[in-house]
């Protein structure tokens, strides 16, 4: 039973040595002994899994995760420290494009260079020779030296080649990014065939896409180890949905920096550190908060979200109306909105010794960017009372990935039948 | 699958490596190819300007003498020296592409191998010109004597080429080497020449009856002695036993040490 499995990789552990100045020539290593101090970093920690016959996976991580380590295991240029990797059949990898492409050489001689560094023998590439070439859609230039081919055509022949090169298994690392958007959608077709003759894949990818349209699981590998694994998409979501996390901490932490600024600076502690104030404070802000719709202050909101201005303001005199507004700005300086009371009510609002304005945006359309926040207080006729300018920095995240400067609510019908919505965590 | 076998594989590697090598070496030169030819012949004329008609050595057809010997001896010293970067010098392929590294040296030194044996062309037609002639009973000991400076020079590329990845040193200490090797080798003179007291020590040498067996051959058109040919072939043999056992060790860390 055991045969089913292509590869079958059991508690494989990998460390590098990472010199802290590596000397590399005898002299530097007589004389200067200490410099030899190396840490040691564990790049795998007991990884096992295994892949049936035929299947694909993904390994997928952030930089510096271990995946490319660990497709370099599978081929044989690195040994692991510790653990077995069991690979059964023909391995061939698509890691390294060209190589040994001797420019003065024509484009045939180079398929024969190339293939054969791939474990290819003469009568095995004069057999794939008119594929390759056609592949590489080359047949006017083959003869010609590859100095002369444009960076494109060296690419799409060096992939040509490789992808001829049939295997039981194959390696891939993020190269499907060869060429113009036809090649690539030809060399995905022909990664689609490849699976369909039987072929067990492996493939590493920052493209999470072009794995849930190939592969069947997905391995996430996290800091040595496999944090996730299943269905692709599922665990896709898991890996994006932690990295956004990640990334929103770095938010929140900037943020707080910049909070803490602005405690320094002689606007008031409600204000950026960059707002601008203008204005002759007959009225004038004590507070401004920007909350979620239950009043907790929060600066990260995503697309869909119901968001609160409330704005404190004291006056030194009674009986006077005020116009209160907001504006709304995109880092960029697009005004993206702006309104006010006297607009949206056709009133103003009668001022006392204190008190408190609220503006709510309801399911707000804003698309993923940083905005800024501006509150006024104008009379009727445009007299400035108080007036405030990049008063809140606030973030907005994706919850679907439509583009562009604002969501337009929308549904799609297909011959008058209405299609379902793609559901999205909250 | 054993290496052999794996190696046995990668033979057209091996093929193409030698082929881009020799053919993209004089690509975009004027001659080209003719290179290859000219090179030695161009030597043979220096090496019989400086020891025929200026530092006379007292040996007969001191030129002759010489070229036999200095042919199969550069042969042996570019494996050496080039053995020392073969590995290195493919850096972005060993890093990325698994095949087994022996290919490296091995199409290094099978290519200098047949450098010399197109460099043989041109000793054989000076023999020819010179009027000295040869032996056609003591020429078939050629393939046997090259056979084991091939053996010698391809366990000597193993040991340079897997240790200069560890030690980049190795590189540019080999050119010494290389040097004093050869005059510690009767390339430039003959054995009989070597006070009594240190022969011992050439025939430690494995390139000593290398050289005395081709000069044997080509100069004095006579058999080489069995017993010179035995030890050759033993050392050689010993050399590549060595060589590919180190190699073996070294190889699995090439990757992360470059």
């Amino acid at each position: 039973m055991e045969q089913e499995y292509a590869i079958e990789v059991k508690h494989i552990s990998k460390s590098f040595k990472v010199y802290l100045d590596k000397g590399h020539e005898l002299k530097e290593r007589v004389i200067f002994r200490k410099r030899g101090r190396h840490e040691t970093r564990e790049v795998l920690k007991d990884i096992s899994f295994s892949v049936k016959k035929g299947e694909a996976i993904g390994l997928i991580g952030h930089n510096g995760c271990g995946k490319s380590t660990t497709l370099k295991l599978l081929t044989k240029i690195m040994y692991p420290d510790s653990g077995t990797i069991t690979m059964r059949g023909r391995v061939s990898s698509l890691i390294e494009l060209g190589a040994g492409f001797h420019p003065d050489m024509s484009g045939r001689e180079n398929i024969y260079i190339n293939a054969s560094i791939f474990g290819l023998t003469r009568k095995e590439i004069d057999r794939r020779l008119d594929d390759i070439i056609a592949f590489s859609e080359l047949e006017e230039f083959i003869d010609n030296p590859v100095r002369t081919y444009s960076s494109g055509m060296y690419m799409r022949l060096a992939f040509s080649v490789a992808i001829n090169v049939d295997a039981d298994i194959l390696l891939v690392d993020e190269i499907l990014a060869v060429g113009d958007v036809n090649f690539q959608a030809k060399c995905f077709n022909r990664m689609r065939e490849i699976k369909a003759d039987g072929t067990t894949i492996v493939i590493v990818s920052h493209s999470l896409g072009q794995i849930e349209q190939i592969c069947e699981r997905s391995l996430w590998i996290d800091k040595g180890k496999v944090r996730d694994e299943g269905i692709p998409k599922y665990v896709h979501e898991h890996y994006l949905k932690t990295m956004e996390d990640i990334r929103l901490e770095h938010v929140e932490k900037e943020t707080e920096k910049e909070t803490e600024k602005e405690l320094q600076e002689e606007l008031p502690s409600f204000c950026s550190p960059r707002s601008i104030r203008i204005g002759n404070k007959q009225i004038s802000f004590s507070d401004v908060k920007l909350t979620d719709r239950f009043g907790n202050e929060k600066k990260i909101f995503k697309t869909g979200e119901s968001f609160m201005v409330k704005m404190s303001y004291e006056s030194r005199e009674k009986n006077l109306q005020a116009n209160f507004g907001i504006g709304i700005f995109r880092d960029d300086g697009v005004h993206i909105y702006g309104t006010n009371t006297l607009i949206e009510c056709d009133c103003l609002v009668d001022i006392e010794e204190s008190g408190t304005v609220a503006i709510t945006v309801t399911d707000n359309c804003l698309l993923p960017a940083n905005y800024m926040l501006d509150v006024a207080i104008h009379s009727r006729d445009g007299i400035r009372y108080d007036d405030i300018r990049n008063i809140v920095p606030f973030v907005i995240t994706a919850a679907k990935q439509d583009v562009g400067v604002c969501r337009l609510d929308n549904h799609w019908t297909v011959n008058g039948e209405t299609l379902a919505k793609r559901s999205y965590e909250n | 699958m054993s290496k052999f076998q794996e190696i046995y594989h990668y033979r057209t590697m091996v093929t193409s490596l030698i082929q881009r090598d020799l053919r993209g070496r004089y690509k975009g030169s004027a001659l080209g190819f003719a290179w290859t030819f000219l090179n030695p012949l161009l030597q043979l004329g220096v090496y019989t300007i400086v020891f025929s008609t200026i530092m006379r050595a007292g040996i007969e057809d001191y030129y002759l003498f010489l070229f036999v010997a200095l042919i199969p001896w550069m042969f042996f010293s570019s494996s050496l020296t080039g053995g020392a970067s073969c590995i290195l010098a493919q850096k972005d392929m060993v890093k990325k592409i698994y095949f087994p590294r022996e290919v490296l040296p091995i199409s290094l030194v099978t290519c200098q191998f047949v450098n010399m044996l197109l460099s043989f062309i041109v000793v054989f037609a000076v023999i020819l010109v010179s009027g000295k002639g040869v032996a056609p009973l003591a020429l078939p000991y050629l393939i046997p004597v090259m056979l084991v400076e091939y053996l010698l020079a391809l366990g000597i590329a193993f040991v340079t080429s897997s240790i200069t990845v560890y030690l980049r040193d190795l590189e540019h200490i080999l050119g010494i080497v290389a040097m004093a090797w050869q005059f510690l080798t009767p390339v430039m003179y003959s054995i009989d020449m070597v006070p009594e007291r240190i022969r011992p020590i050439f025939w430690l040498n494995p390139m000593s009856s290398v050289i005395i067996a081709y000069r044997d051959i080509l100069y004095y058109k006579k058999a080489p002695q069995l017993n010179t040919l035995l030890l050759a072939s033993a050392l050689g043999a010993g050399f590549l036993v060595v060589g590919w056992f180190l190699f073996g060790r070294m190889e699995k860390h090439f990757a992360e040490e470059m």
